[in-house]
């Protein structure tokens, strides 16, 4: 499964992006969103794992760059943030929102889940 | 009628908004903290789990090289070293609500803030200038925090430049000046926002604005008789 994880936290995400190929996964990284979009630009992905709080691009707002040009893409955030602000016109109750430290298991059956 | 004094001011302001107002400053602050404390934790336990994933292969009789372990024994050191330094942050932040009103090193607390705010997504980065003298002002410590981080705050979002640098002059006995520059257009959105006008009245202090080039300077009493009702 082709995946790219976008966070600012590059340690954190390269770490993340070495467990999952441990586990069949085919994650590429991004440290924000201009070089995600870029990314997307040129490979197509099952799934985007997206950081909410990045500099620039918000995690929110790259959602909708991705899904213009890949309308199959699916998302999981992932936030460090106790709470998550709704009033973000980017928000979607109906997105999956995981909170830092991650369970890997849980991203991984979550991204199955969604992917099916 | 009564004088326009500090104390006058302070009685006139509506305290229950200006309690409000340093709750919320500080449940702003405490929650970049904890994000920050939360991403050093995601790292640390990412590399805990690789680690773990490392030990699965070996016993499979897999072989890696070790510096591989050496590596991540560092990452998780310099989040731990990181994670220190985050929690000496917020207990100096903490402690700065202990006395109302003390004597305070300026530049100090703007070092202090400048680092809380650098844990915010938007911040950018700022430049101190080098100012060699130790200019004590007598002030409510967590009122000027609150104000100069509203104002980074303010600055930050005004501009997509990395290029903030703030300066003190000390042009005679009775203020300190801390002056903000930068590639900065407009400030008017966010610059005197009420939150920062309740403050600037209670410190008494002035601030102007310029713009080409963008300059955004404070008053600062080097005494202000507080007296805050309450504490």
């Amino acid at each position: 499964m082709k995946v790219i994880l976008v966070d600012d936290e590059k340690k954190f995400i390269n770490m993340l992006a070495k467990r999952l190929k441990f586990r069949g996964f085919d994650p590429i990284v991004a440290v924000n969103g201009e070089e995600a979009i870029k990314i997307a630009s040129e490979t197509q992905f099952e799934v985007a794992v997206l950081d909410i709080k990045m500099p620039g691009i918000s995690g929110l707002q790259l959602k909708r760059e991705l899904a213009a040009g890949n309308p199959d893409l699916k998302f999981i955030f992932v936030t460090g943030h106790g709470a998550i602000d709704k009033d973000d016109d980017n928000f979607n109750p109906n997105d999956i929102y995981l909170s830092k430290p991650l369970d890997i298991e849980i991203l991984i059956s979550t991204m199955k889940k969604i992917v099916k | 009628m009564k004088e326009n004094t500090t104390e006058n001011i302070i009685n006139s302001v509506n305290m229950d908004s200006l309690d409000a107002e340093g709750l919320k400053f500080f449940g702003q602050v405490t929650a970049a903290i904890s994000h920050e404390l939360k991403n050093i934790f995601a790292i640390i336990s990412e590399t805990t789990g690789f680690l773990n994933d490392l030990t699965q292969l070996a016993r499979k009789g897999e072989k890696f090289d070790l510096s591989i372990l050496e590596n991540c024994n560092n990452s998780i050191a310099e989040e731990i070293e990181r994670g220190f330094h985050t929690i000496r942050q917020m207990n100096k932040f903490a402690h700065s609500v202990d006395d109302p009103v003390k004597e305070i090193d300026v530049k100090a607390y703007l070092e202090l803030v400048v680092k809380l705010t650098q844990f915010l997504s938007f911040a950018k980065k700022v430049n101190i200038l080098p100012f060699e003298e130790s200019i004590p002002v007598t002030t409510s410590p967590f009122l000027l925090q609150s104000l100069i981080y509203h104002v980074l705050c303010c600055l930050y979002k005004s501009t997509q430049e990395d290029e903030i640098s703030v300066c003190f002059e000390s042009r005679d006995d009775r203020h300190l000046h801390m002056i903000f520059s930068g590639p900065i257009q407009d400030v008017s959105d966010c610059f005197p926002s009420p939150d920062i006008k309740r403050i600037l009245d209670i410190l008494s202090i002035e601030s102007i604005v310029e713009s080409e080039p963008f300059k955004l300077e404070m008053s600062i009493p080097k005494a202000v008789n507080l007296r805050i009702k309450g504490i």
